[in-house]
């Protein structure tokens, strides 16, 4: 945690947070006074998601994602806690970055969409064409601006050049210069049903989406991939696979696990919140299976790194994802139902 | 994952933490710094290692002239031609033909100009790849 002064002469705290967006969302709420934590804006926004996008390719992999689409955490999070808030895109650069130096002169903070490939203050090696990443412009400084990364534990400086360059990156999900800021928060915001509300579109999108690839759904459709990759691709084809579902899992901003701490994390939050045990026994149970998601990545790095010759096979990795599969499945049917029976 | 469960590898994030949520020993989340976790660096050393043995490839294709710089400098920004060609402005088919040394070479300035402002490079630089 460390302050940091706006243009308009008050504080900004920053906090370090596991996940880029839900951290970026939570810093503008509490920087607005309302006291919220990253893990409650994750459940409320319904961050958790699961989807196999094999037809979509990165470097020749399909994408794997264990989050919702990028923007909808600090949209569905604000919408359901009544927050009223802009978000604006740009055609043209200029104007793009016109607009932000004048709303921080303002003092206002500002969430802005980039890609992280161009954020030069990460090391290299983190450094990937992605057009997803969050973070907080603060303050313009001179040859930049002060930037907040919740990834990142201190506030650092962006050159200019490299925070155009990011905003206005072009390929998949272009952010367009997308930049969001809020007017204003409602004094007393209903906590209560905003979760409920996030609960329940969490367990439409883990078990109601008519598609084999999302959700619980999805989960055993990518482990009899998984199981099936060795004598389709090859087995340097398979790790190659398998290794790129861990790195989504792990990367950058997950919390580890794929989020599934940070939903526990905000399901015990919720049960302290409703005085539920019910609940709480729910978030013992998605820790659970965090930690069996956290297995596999490690008996999946073990395959990789021993190219086949340990004893871990990728029928191992597929019992193990089934296992995940399965106990989400009854995991989220339980929290349908104890989601319905709360009263905000 | 409890507190001391949370790994601390390595310091695969050079210096940098990376935030996790773990339980404590009442049983409750808090958020704690990793400084890395050595299946992470199996596979994003695997995709790492990938990239840079796929450029390497490249520049050592473009020394025999068999590619254009261009080609070296687009994978160095890991950028696809589909990426490149949106950013430079330039239609997707021009990019890939630019991708051929001859064509490359009879490129006027201004075409060049503008692949050096879409990859962040020198015009001077995009002529030539570096020599080891």
């Amino acid at each position: 945690m460390s302050g940091e002064i706006t243009a308009d002469g008050r504080t900004f705290i920053h906090q370090h947070a596991a996940h880029c967006e839900s951290g970026v969302a939570s810093a503008l709420f509490r920087n607005q006074g309302l006291d919220i934590s990253e893990t409650l804006v994750f459940g409320i926004g319904s961050g958790i998601f699961f989807g196999h996008l094999f037809f979509i390719k990165m470097v020749g992999l399909p994408i794997t994602t264990f989050r919702a689409q990028p923007g909808a955490v600090f949209k569905k999070a604000g919408r359901r806690l009544g927050m009223k808030f802009v978000t604006r895109r740009f055609r043209s650069p200029q104007k793009g970055m016109d607009e932000l130096r004048r709303l921080l002169r303002e003092g206002k903070i500002v969430g802005l969409t980039t890609n992280i490939y161009w954020l030069s203050y990460f090391p290299d090696r983190f450094r990937f064409q992605f057009n997803g990443h969050n973070i907080i412009a603060l303050r313009e400084i001179e040859g930049g601006f002060r930037i907040s990364d919740p990834i990142l534990e201190y506030p650092v400086d962006c050159l200019t050049e490299d925070l155009e360059r990011a905003r206005f990156a072009r390929g998949p999900l272009e952010p367009h210069g997308l930049m969001y800021y809020l007017e204003s928060v409602p004094k007393n915001p209903d906590i209560r049903s905003a979760c409920i509300d996030g609960i329940k579109d969490t367990c439409k999108m883990m078990l109601g989406i008519p598609l084999p690839i999302f959700g619980v759904r999805g989960i055993r459709f990518l482990a009899r991939r998984i199981k099936n990759a060795p004598q389709k691709l090859g087995l340097s084809e398979a790790c190659r696979h398998l290794a790129n579902i861990v790195r989504m899992q792990e990367e950058i901003g997950t919390g580890g696990a794929g989020f599934r701490f940070m939903y526990a994390a905000f399901l015990q939050e919720t049960a302290e919140l409703f005085n539920s045990g019910e609940i709480a026994g729910l978030s013992q149970e998605m820790t659970a299976a965090g930690d069996l998601w956290r297995e596999f990545a490690a008996v999946a790095a073990r395959i990789i790194k021993k190219r086949g010759q340990s004893e871990d096979t990728f029928a191992r990795v597929y019992e193990m994802l089934m296992d995940c599969a399965s106990r989400e499945e009854t995991l989220f049917r339980k929290l349908k139902s104890a989601a319905g029976k709360l009263k905000s | 994952m409890k507190i001391k469960e949370v790994p601390q590898d390595i310091t695969y994030y050079e210096g940098k933490k990376r935030a996790c949520y773990a339980l404590d020993d009442k049983g409750k989340y808090v958020l704690v710094p990793s400084s890395g976790w050595s299946t992470e660096e199996v596979v994003n050393g695997l995709a790492v290692a990938e990239l840079a043995a796929k450029l390497e490839k490249t520049r050592q294709a473009v020394l025999q002239g068999l590619k254009s710089p261009l080609a070296y400098h687009m994978e160095r920004r890991q950028m696809t031609p589909a990426i490149l060609a949106k950013t430079a402005g330039i239609c997707r088919f021009r990019v890939r033909r630019h991708f051929r040394p001859e064509v490359f070479v009879r490129l006027k300035e201004s075409v060049l100009q503008r692949y050096a402002q879409a990859l962040a490079i020198t015009c001077q630089e995009l002529k030539n790849v570096p020599g080891k």
